[in-house]
């Protein structure tokens, strides 16, 4: 971390992927640093972007940290400056502060079958732990996705997904019926409760819509989840990163330091602000 | 070190820090503020207290965090740390004085925030004990307080009629004290009595009473929930002026401002923020977590005597009654805090 945590370092736009259409579309950038400048992360942590004169968003970092090459964030298109980065191109030169935040404790995990649940763009920040665990399957057992959208043009990750089949049991749902459609037809909380995943040994981590999590939550303690085996991620407002400007506590916390990352047995004794 | 100053020589004194910017309270347009001691200025320490707290001296309303331009299709980016002349800050009231540290820790727990230490470090604070801390407004004592608390303050002066005592805190203190030589006249033997006697005439007076720490802290755990902030809130307008006057109110915001021809060319602006506006947390998605007035007032109270408490063991409240006082509608923060932790 540099020693003025206002000032970004930059980052090149290095490649850009249109994961989904519509006037929520979703792109995911590749972006790589000067030699020098590029930085650790953890799973799970954040980035403050920026396209100078729009502002700064804070973005989840979706690769792993095993891909040292470049960060990989996506970014749904929604204000004013996630819509500068959908206008940008490759080779675009950014602004980026972090990481920031905490992680999943996939050291604590191992031995443990992982559930991972997604909704939307909600994959992305679980995707840094998703792949990180794949890449060391043989510490952990069995890991399965869980992963809906509101219509399979909605699914993001889609060719990635894809590769992970051979060592993930994934399953992909869209909320209603479609043509030609191969996987679940419903809401990511009822395809988790058909398919039951054994919570025996196991760790769920969820992210996605508030209201997805408020089911998948009900659905995992149904299946015999303790609050202790359920992590998600929070988003707030944010605009320091570092714990300052004041918007997005939860009681005492401030996500941008202590979360995003929590466990719901954590989650429970903070106010419900988010 | 303890000095007495007669009145008289308090400019003498100034005139010794001829390479400090010396601010003190003013009385202009209505109001008591700091401005700049210029060669002409009688400085006058009648104020019972200013309008706005001292923090804007390490922590303005607006501060640029750095400039961006576009260089060759690159971003250059450009630090505005600032490099400011050593400020004194006269007349500090000791709530404002304890004010300081509560910011201090906001800014420097896990990253240290270079442009506030920037200003901070060059900054140092002469507090004046106040002798008849105006009531009904004030309730420093009430938070672990005194009206001659040297907390936060670097040097704490009592005014003893004709002279001010002086008493030197800090190193910062220490030395715009002895810069001062001769402006300064020895203690006499009776002086320390006649300080105490100043200081414990100035605890005695009655101030509205608070519930102690732990017990408000607790009260606010359990009525999260409760109706009565709805209730508390329903009158108020939102307008946030009770963090704008707060001296430990540090909330802010981060944009960029265009000044160029293109978007590429501009500035990185931080700017106070208010815990009270519904844009404060809002989503982009429209989403809000502090959805109405009553989870935003209670916001602003938790913080100040909860959140604050378990996170650093100390209130974010000095009791300087200014989000009283400058309330439009009359919203009083002692009472919130007393009817929540009747209840």
């Amino acid at each position: 971390m540099m020693e003025n945590v206002y000032l970004p370092q930059i980052g090149r736009i290095a490649g850009i992927r249109e994961e989904t259409q519509g006037a929520r579309a979703i792109k995911t950038f590749q972006v790589e640093f000067p030699d020098g400048d590029a930085f650790e992360h953890q799973c799970g942590q954040c980035a403050m972007l920026s396209v100078f004169g729009r502002g700064e968003s804070m973005i989840s970092i979706a690769s792993s940290p095993l891909v040292k090459e470049y960060k990989q964030f996506s970014i749904m298109k929604m204000g004013r400056v996630t819509s500068a980065f959908h206008a940008a191109r490759i080779g675009d030169f950014i602004g980026v502060r972090g990481p920031f935040g905490n992680q999943f404790p996939l050291a604590d995990w191992k031995g443990r079958d992982l559930v991972f649940v997604g909704g939307g763009v909600g994959l992305a920040p679980m995707w840094g732990a998703l792949q990180t665990a794949v890449a060391r399957s043989q510490d952990y057992g069995k890991i399965s996705l869980f992963y809906g959208a509101r219509t399979a043009g909605d699914l993001m990750y889609k060719a990635d997904i894809e590769a992970l089949q051979t060592s993930v049991a994934v399953q992909l749902s869209v909320d209603n019926p479609e043509e030609g459609w191969q996987g679940y037809t419903g809401f990511v909380p009822a395809n988790l409760m058909e398919k039951a995943p054994s919570s025996n040994n196991a760790i769920a981590i969820t992210c996605g819509p508030p209201i997805m999590i408020k089911f998948v939550l009900q659905n995992l303690k149904a299946l015999g989840f303790a609050d202790e085996q359920i992590y998600t991620t929070l988003e707030n407002k944010m605009k320091c990163g570092i714990g300052k400007c004041g918007r997005c506590n939860l009681g005492k916390d401030y996500v941008c330091t202590k979360g995003p990352v929590y466990s719901w047995a954590e989650l429970k004794k903070l106010p419900q602000e988010y | 070190m303890e000095k007495i100053l007669f009145k008289e020589k308090l400019r003498q004194w100034v005139d010794t820090l001829n390479d400090y910017e010396v601010l003190a309270p003013a009385f202009a347009d209505s109001v008591w503020d700091y401005a700049r001691v210029e060669a002409e200025t009688e400085i006058d320490l009648s104020h019972t207290n200013t309008v706005n707290p001292p923090k804007q001296f390490a922590f303005p309303q607006r501060e640029v965090f750095f400039r961006f331009e576009r260089v060759d299709g690159v971003p250059r980016l450009t630090p505005t740390v600032p490099d400011p002349k050593p400020t004194l800050v006269l007349g500090v009231r000791p709530c404002d004085g304890r004010g300081m540290p509560c910011n201090d820790t906001v800014f420097s727990k896990e990253y240290r925030d270079p442009y506030y230490w920037a200003r901070r470090e060059k900054l140092t604070l002469v507090g004046l004990a106040c002798n008849e801390p105006y009531a009904p407004n004030c309730f420093c004592q009430s938070v672990g307080g005194s009206p001659h608390s040297t907390e936060g303050l670097d040097v704490l002066m009592t005014d003893l009629v004709d002279r001010f005592h002086v008493r030197g805190i800090t190193e910062k203190g220490l030395e715009v004290i002895e810069r001062g030589g001769d402006a300064f006249d020895r203690v006499k033997d009776d002086d320390a009595a006649e300080v105490e006697k100043v200081h414990a005439a100035a605890r005695s007076r009655p101030q509205r009473p608070v519930a102690e720490m732990d017990a408000v802290a607790k009260a606010i755990r359990e009525q999260f929930d409760s109706p009565l902030w709805e209730e508390m809130a329903r009158h108020c307008i939102g307008c946030g002026i009770c963090t704008y006057l707060c001296p430990t109110c540090h909330c802010f915001d981060m944009n960029d401002e265009v000044t160029g021809p293109n978007a590429g060319t501009g500035e990185r602006v931080r700017t106070w923020d208010n815990c009270q506006f519904p844009e404060f947390t809002m989503h982009t998605s429209g989403h809000n977590p502090r959805g109405d007035l009553a989870a935003r007032l209670r916001q602003r109270v938790a913080h100040k005597f909860l959140y604050f408490v378990e996170n650093h063991a100390t209130r974010q409240c000095t009791g300087c009654g200014r989000c009283i006082s400058g309330c439009p509608v009359g919203i009083d923060i002692v009472a919130v805090v007393d009817r929540v932790t009747r209840s």
